[in-house]
């Protein structure tokens, strides 16, 4: 088995949530699982990930289509933060250059 | 320290019900939680002072004192003091002296100062994960050529990490529990590292492979011979085949960068001749050339 994936029903006990929660998860494209032997992975990498979806799920009530909607956002703030990075970083350059 | 308006924070009414607080709480939280914020301080400073609001005004205790010595929280001390000696004829002293538990790094001085003390935690205050963290490093292919120590200053904190080498352009690492502490004792979040890697001028990476040119004179090319070239890892000697075509292109098998947490594994070095002509020919290399080029 590969080292990198975690059970997901060990995962479920752990932050004491349903499987059905991974599964639906997984039917909005937020989250990829991997069946080997009639058990169900994740891999160790889309971790944080999971955990962030499980926060809001449980801490802000946001339910699977509201994941859904903030996962995209999310990915287009990450975009957008990144971008203002690099312009600011040549930005910089250029000033150092003047 | 500054006076803090809970009410003010929560956006509710001084005579709001529980059922209120915990509304506005609720909708608040959803608009600053860290997750939702990222690389946002303004976002988690706001979020941490609405759980302090909720913290005081969701307990009726602490609400109680909140609202009884308000902008004069400063002399509460003074005022509990005075009405406990004119109280305490004859009196058993009672409790453990109410708000005790609170007052974290994750609270104002302002809620440390009125509530401050040791103790159990409010089961209101439900613990969340710290923000994440997010910063770059700036390295030269050769920083990322050998695995390296290296410190970061993250937030005024002196973080110190190990590169491995191989890392690549762009390539990001998390570092868990190195973000924002949690508030509500929950867990820290972590800390992400984008690396940023400057190209070199001679050799270019494409993956774990490296390319470079090497000039190589006609005469060489033409008759073969050898040549010393410089590679990451030293200096190489590399024969030249009599006949060699301009950009022949030569692979040098584990001589390229080192594969990513893979001990020992390189990727390749491709040499590319450049084949380089002779100028200004003196009358004697002109005439050879014309006899060599009539043969």
């Amino acid at each position: 088995m590969e080292a990198n994936l975690i059970s997901v029903d060990d995962f479920c006990g752990h932050h004491q949530v349903e499987i059905n929660f991974i599964k639906s998860l997984e039917e909005y494209g937020l989250i990829k699982t991997k069946l080997i032997k009639k058990a169900i992975f994740i891999k160790a990498d889309d971790l944080t990930g999971l955990e962030r979806y499980i926060r809001l799920y449980k801490e802000l009530e946001i339910n699977i289509e509201g994941l859904h909607a903030v996962s995209h956002l999310l990915n287009q703030l990450e975009f957008l933060q990144n971008k203002i990075a690099v312009l600011n970083n040549e930005i910089s350059y250029y000033k150092q250059l003047h | 320290m500054e006076y803090i308006d809970y009410y003010k924070v929560l956006e509710i009414k001084k005579d709001a019900s529980t059922d209120d607080i915990k509304k506005a709480y609720r909708k608040l939280a959803r608009k600053y939680h860290p997750d939702l914020n990222p690389n946002n301080d303004e976002a988690n400073k706001k979020f941490q002072q609405i759980n302090e609001a909720n913290e005081v005004l969701s307990d009726a205790e602490k609400r109680k004192k909140y609202d009884r010595y308000g902008k004069d929280w400063q002399h509460a001390d003074q005022f509990d003091a005075q009405q406990q000696q004119r109280q305490s004829q004859g009196r058993n002293r009672g409790g453990s002296g109410g708000f005790s538990g609170f007052g974290g790094d994750d609270f104002s001085d302002f809620f440390s100062s009125m509530f401050g003390g040791g103790g159990a935690r409010s089961s209101s205050r439900s613990p969340f994960k710290g923000q994440d963290y997010s910063s770059e490093l700036n390295l030269n292919l050769l920083d990322a050529y050998t695995t390296h120590k290296q410190t970061l200053t993250v937030n005024g904190k002196q973080v110190r990490i190990t590169i491995p080498a191989g890392v690549e352009n762009g390539q990001k690492i998390k570092l868990p529990g190195y973000g924002a502490p949690g508030p509500n004792n929950g867990p820290a979040g972590d800390l992400f590292i984008s690396f940023n890697i400057s190209e070199h001028p001679r050799f270019k990476r494409k993956g774990n492979d490296i390319h470079i040119q090497e000039e190589v004179d006609l005469y060489t090319a033409i008759l073969g011979g050898e040549k010393i070239i410089e590679t990451l890892n030293g200096k190489v000697k590399l024969t030249i085949p009599a006949g060699t075509q301009p950009d022949t292109t030569l692979r040098l098998k584990g001589k390229g960068f080192p594969v990513y947490k893979k001990e020992n594994l390189f990727g390749d070095l491709y040499v590319k001749w450049q084949v380089k002509l002779p100028t200004k020919l003196n009358a004697q290399q002109k005439e050879l050339f014309e006899q060599l080029s009539k043969l």
